[in-house]
């Protein structure tokens, strides 16, 4: 079981003619911990991950893993395990054969591919050719197929689509034990962030080719402060004031107070007598951050109008 | 790179494409020597074999080593279309990517592609002269000629192989250059099948054509590897070690800048 090495992207910029898809990005992924690589379709998500592998040539800038780039690794499939798209298979040739031509090449015993189908849980299906697959299956093959050297490094690039639930809750699961258990590198991307908000660790948010947010998911949640509901918002106001804490008034009544800590609030309210109808943490509406950061700029959608299309 | 080589060949052979080939390869070799086994040894053809016109010319020998690659004419078309599909179906099933991922160094992979198409070369060759010398032999002997008059057959059945293999790298070099895998099938089979020999016919009129250019057209050449029996008595001929070089130059010649564009080319 290979732990993790460190991704390092370095103001890595492509350009095609004119268009700038990626823009001197920068960020780093972190060993034992799951990274989600957001942002809105055509946001330069895939060309990053593809010049971070070697496959498409950056503009300028560097990519690398704890140090090397992708082409100088010694063991490649021993090192990143990447699952681009799931849709890279030969429809006549069988899942298991996809699999034993990467072995193959790789020097992995054939072992290892019946092993790997085993645990994504397609070892029936392998057998058969792969233009039969449903979305989800290829998802799953490409995933033992980025498996297959045990990497320490894994890149999945919208690994989520064509999942049905029980799919994405056992690709969850299976994503906290590589990160916890073995210590490796995640680099999952998507273009939902609630589709990855409970799987990941961190982070990193491009829209444009351009980095816009990079950090824990922690903190991206956080700041939300508690909402509190009581019959006279003044008095309470008041109250809280007196103990250090402000607090806003916000729609319908509620007062929403700069803390997270819940119990100030409650104790607060006890001293001045007043009867609490409600009192909750603020969640940070994560949707509405994420288009706030990512959205209006879209530069593959036209103005205005069209908009709503996408 | 012994590895990467295996690869290559374990991706040709888990798709059905390979027996599709093999059975046309075979019975490609097996039906021609057939054919020209019966046509060379007519009465009539040995009869005029020296004289005037537009009748193929030969000895005992360039009778048999027609005979026995008679289906190569063919299968070089068919080694053509598996070069291009090896690469071609790799860009039209994106498997590329994972060819490149699995083996970043492209000029390695690429090589790797050069050598395993070699050995499908020699291969199918091999599987075309299991059909046609057995058949050939058989005419030949029932004809009452001698099915091997000298040594020099062994050196065409070798060299059969080879061309075969060379065939198939132009056939990788065209699937590269040109990405639409059917276009590449078309344009490539089109120009190997008509337009090179019409273009032959044609540079032949003239006598500078005849003894300058028309022998170094890959088509011409593969059959000088061979020495086959000659179509015109005028027709000039490299020698054998010429023609290979020949051949392998119009090889390199597809293959190379095919190659040199995929090692740069930008995998999306």
């Amino acid at each position: 079981m290979t732990s993790g090495g460190r991704i390092e992207i370095t103001g890595l910029t492509k350009r095609f003619g004119s268009f700038v898809a990626v823009d001197d990005l920068t960020f780093t992924v972190e060993p034992g911990r799951i990274t989600g690589f957001l942002g809105p379709n055509g946001a330069g998500k895939t060309t990053t991950l593809r010049m971070l592998l070697g496959l498409v040539s950056p503009t300028s800038g560097s990519a690398t893993i704890d140090g090397t780039a992708y082409q100088d690794l010694a063991d490649p499939l021993g090192t990143v395990g990447a699952a681009l798209e799931a849709t890279n298979f030969h429809p006549g040739r069988s899942g298991r054969d996809h699999l034993r031509v990467l072995a193959t090449a790789a020097g992995i015993p054939i072992a290892r591919v019946d092993e790997m189908l085993e645990m994504t849980g397609i070892p029936a299906f392998a057998r058969r050719r792969a233009g039969t697959y449903s979305l989800g299956m290829r998802q799953r093959l490409a995933l033992a197929a980025a498996l297959l050297g045990d990497p320490g490094v894994l890149i999945l690039d919208e690994p989520a689509n064509g999942l049905d639930p029980e799919g994405i809750h056992w690709l969850r699961g299976f994503l906290r034990h590589l990160s916890t258990d073995q210590h490796k590198t995640i680099l999952v991307s998507s273009h939902l962030l609630q589709e990855v908000e409970q799987t990941v660790d961190d982070v990193v948010i491009i829209a444009n080719g351009v980095l816009v947010k990079q950090g824990a998911m922690a903190d991206m949640r956080g700041g939300g402060g508690a909402v509190v509901r009581t019959p006279d918002p003044a008095r309470l106001s008041e109250a809280l004031a007196g103990r250090g804490l402000t607090a806003t008034p916000g729609s319908d009544g509620e007062l929403v107070v700069g803390t997270e800590d819940l119990r100030l609030v409650g104790e607060a309210a006890h001293e001045a007598g007043l009867p609490v109808w409600q009192l909750s943490r603020k969640a940070a509406d994560l949707e509405e951050l994420f288009l706030e950061l990512t959205s209006g700029t879209n530069r593959n959608l036209g103005p205005g109008p069209t908009e709503g299309v996408a | 790179m012994l590895a990467s080589v295996h690869a290559e060949l374990l991706k040709f052979f888990t798709t059905r494409l390979w027996w599709g080939m093999a059975i046309g390869v075979f019975v490609l070799g097996a039906g021609l020597s057939l054919l020209f086994g019966i046509l060379y040894t007519s009465e009539s053809l040995l009869e005029t074999a020296s004289g005037p016109g537009g009748v193929p010319t030969g000895d005992a020998t360039q009778i048999a080593n027609s005979v026995y690659t008679g289906g190569l004419g063919f299968a070089y078309l068919l080694l053509l279309c598996i070069g291009v599909l090896s690469i071609g179906m790799e860009y039209r099933h994106k498997t590329i990517t994972s060819t490149f991922l699995t083996v970043p160094k492209r000029a390695r992979a690429m090589l790797a592609k050069v050598l395993a198409l070699l050995v499908i070369g020699g291969g199918y060759g091999l599987l075309s002269l299991v059909g046609s010398v057995s058949v050939g032999a058989l005419v030949l002997n029932l004809r009452g000629e001698d099915p091997f008059p000298s040594t020099e057959i062994l050196r065409t059945l070798a060299l059969s192989l080879l061309v075969l293999g060379l065939w198939a790298l132009i056939g990788l070099g065209l699937g590269i250059l040109i990405p639409n895998q059917v276009a590449a099938l078309m344009i490539g089979v089109g120009v190997a099948w008509i337009v090179e020999p019409v273009l032959g016919f044609a540079i032949k009129a003239t006598d500078f054509g005849r003894e300058h250019v028309a022998p170094y057209l890959p088509s011409e050449a593969t059959q000088a590897v061979v020495n086959t029996v000659r179509s015109s008595p005028d027709d000039v001929r490299l020698s054998w070690y010429a023609a290979a070089l020949v051949l392998a130059g119009w090889a390199a010649l597809a293959a190379g800048p095919g190659i040199l564009r995929a090692l740069r080319q930008d995998v999306s």
